[in-house]
């Protein structure tokens, strides 16, 4: 169907409540309707069969093989109310297949109690991070909320869909079929299991849930079996995304935008202080009453690297960190109306340093970034390269490649596709055979808005510089994805 | 003597048949996820259904074998069901750390509330006769 210029002329409510599917998205940016990025939040209207994605750049690395597992939103509008913010769109599973056969891609949706409700109303009512809802929302528990959209861990022959505020949802990994909801424990049953879950050195898992300044902590075998889960306190009431650890420290970043009052949506129960400063709790893995405080001037932040501890006991860490909320409340919905400027600044990649005598400290690398991630092999203990987004800058909101962070040498290295493309995270993923952190590939994809379709990237991490060593295109679109994680 | 006995005893029944007896019901059948413990069910009518004493209540024996319970002799009209299913049989709904309930609960129509128990407008339907509902309790 090709939308006529009339209908796109309505205005700006075309875009937000109207179905929105790539094809329609790209029509509307080539009549300036909606702004270039606008395809980062476009709606899927059905899963996708796998289907070859087609080599455009270079050539396969020999021996990189396995599945990139991603998530996040893939619808947000239906025609009886939408979702108004980034984070409150149906999770949507994808899949990049590398083998010698080449790449394939396939997506399907998290089979949801909200999507199943929505699907039937046509009609978005179910209140979410900055979604409002309405009185037609059927909520008997958090996990009928659950949009299953921010990440993903694999567990043997699953993918867990990871969210903020419930359960995980297993999901298939080869079909990607839903199955059900995670109880790890009875007694534990709907308890949140957030969307960074960090793994430790010994290969055992731990994640978190929060409500208010209570936490579960979550430890778990590589299987997805419970070892056990104990409570912890914090000292303020956060909003918390993400925490890290080292390999015997838990840590949580407690950014000055706190519980202030219940209500829905879950982003209006926080009020920012920035008075209050950005305090980082430590904790000791094996005694969660062992803490200690460290204080550091006022941010805001989503996402953490990997912690490490040296052997003087520093302890340290990177950051994506802002001057504010303002990204979170305001700039993820304007993303999802697909017009007018984004407000807020682009994260910037600092380091973190707690020191043994209490002082702690935030370096700078100079750059924008986000989503960083580190070296598998040494999550948890000490390491020098942090991948991450890049570009981001205001009038253009989204990242438009990617660069490598080295610590130790304070450098960055880093490519641009230029703003055709919308980068998405990477994941390391190590070179067969080799230990030296550098000895790895970094797979990404992107939105290449020239084309209109989802590309996969693969570069080497010791030459971000040059370019991707290989590209493959897709004949689909999707919307920008959050997190993923690597199965070889 | 015996005939006055009798006599009586007849022209009891005929004055008992005469305060009209209600003659509606409502057969509940539970799908449960566990076969343990039992389900806890109240039914309960406009006035009571947001927080007052139901007009009956049953516990289903599930580890027994037992799905369903019938409330005889209502009068006809609107009502509503909630119920819980006491899995590990204490008695109680239990609930997680974070105040969630953990065992499973449903009400008539398969109702679900909008962050709460389902109300009245989701959860009521009629009772006229014999009348039967099936609920999910998973």
């Amino acid at each position: 169907m090709t939308p006529s210029r009339r209908h796109f002329l309505m205005g700006a409510a075309a875009l937000s409540t109207a179905v929105a599917t790539p094809e329609m998205v790209r029509a509307a940016i080539a009549q300036d309707i909606a702004e270039p990025w606008a395809l980062a939040t476009a709606d899927v209207e059905a899963d996708i069969a796998p289907r070859a994605m087609r080599l455009v750049h270079g050539r396969a690395p020999s021996g990189l093989e396995g599945v990139l597992f991603r998530n996040g939103p893939g619808k947000f509008r239906r025609s009886g109310g939408s979702a108004t913010h980034w984070f409150d769109g149906d999770g949507l599973m994808r899949s990049f297949t590398l083998s010698d056969r080449g790449v394939s891609l396939a997506a399907r949706f998290a089979d949801t109690p909200k999507r199943r409700t929505e699907t039937e109303l046509d009609a978005v009512v179910t209140p979410g991070f900055g979604t409002p809802g309405d009185s037609r929302a059927r909520l008997g528990s958090n996990d009928d909320g659950n949009a299953a959209n921010t990440a993903v861990m694999v567990t043997g022959d699953k993918v867990w869909a990871l969210w903020e505020g419930g359960s995980p949802l297993a999901m298939d990994a080869a079909t990607l079929a839903t199955e059900s909801f995670v109880t790890l424990r009875p007694d534990l049953k709907g308890m949140p299991f957030q969307a960074h879950p960090r793994f430790a050195p010994d290969g055992t898992i731990w994640n978190v849930g929060t409500n208010g300044d209570q936490v579960i902590v979550w430890h778990l075998q590589a299987s997805g079996a419970l070892i056990d889960a104990r409570a912890l306190t914090l000292p303020r009431a956060s909003y918390l995304h993400d925490f890290t650890a080292t390999d015997r420290h838990l840590i949580f970043v407690l950014q000055p935008w706190v519980f202030d009052h219940a209500g829905m949506p879950f982003s209006t129960q926080f009020a920012w202080k920035p008075e209050l400063g950005t305090q980082v709790l430590v904790v000791d893995k094996a005694d969660l009453t062992r803490t200690r405080l460290f204080e550091l001037p006022t941010f805001s932040f989503f996402h953490l690297g990997d912690a490490w501890a040296e052997a003087d006991g520093t302890i340290r860490f990177d950051i994506a960190t802002n001057v504010d909320n303002t990204f979170a409340v305001e700039g993820a919905r304007v993303l999802v109306a697909g017009r007018g400027v984004v407000p807020g600044e682009p994260s910037v990649l600092k380091l973190i340093t707690l020191h043994p005598n209490g002082r702690a400290d935030l370096t700078s690398s100079g750059v924008t970034g986000e989503f960083p991630k580190g070296d598998p092999r040494r999550a948890g203990l000490e390491r020098s390269l942090t991948v991450h987004v890049a570009g981001e800058r205001g009038g253009r909101p989204l990242p438009n490649g990617l660069a490598v962070q080295d610590w130790k040498t304070g450098r960055s290295h880093g490519f641009s596709f230029g703003d055709d493309q919308i980068m998405e995270e990477a994941v390391f993923v190590p070179k067969p055979g080799t230990s030296a952190e550098r000895d790895a590939w970094l797979v990404a994809p992107s939105i290449n808005l020239a084309e209109g379709v989802t590309e996969l990237h693969v570069f080497d991490a010791a030459s971000v510089e040059g370019g991707p060593v290989a590209t493959w295109r897709a004949d689909v679109a999707l919307p920008a994805g959050f997190h993923g994680a690597w199965r070889g | 003597m015996i005939r006055f006995a009798i006599a009586a005893a007849l022209a009891l029944c005929a004055t008992t048949a005469l305060a009209s007896e209600p003659g509606s019901s409502v057969a509940l059948t539970f799908e449960t996820g566990a076969d343990t413990g039992a389900i806890m069910v109240a039914l309960y009518d406009e006035a009571t259904y947001a927080g007052g004493q139901p007009v009956r209540a049953a516990r289903i024996d599930v580890a027994a074998g037992e799905r369903t319970a019938t409330f005889e002799g209502l009068p006809a009209g609107d009502y509503g069901v909630k119920a819980f299913h006491d899995v590990n049989g204490n008695g109680r709904m239990d609930a997680n750390p974070f105040g969630m309930p953990t065992e499973p609960y449903a009400f008539s129509n398969n109702a679900v509330g909008n962050m709460g128990p389902a109300g009245w407008d989701r959860a009521h339907f009629s009772v006229d006769g014999a009348t039967a509902q099936t609920i999910r309790i998973r």
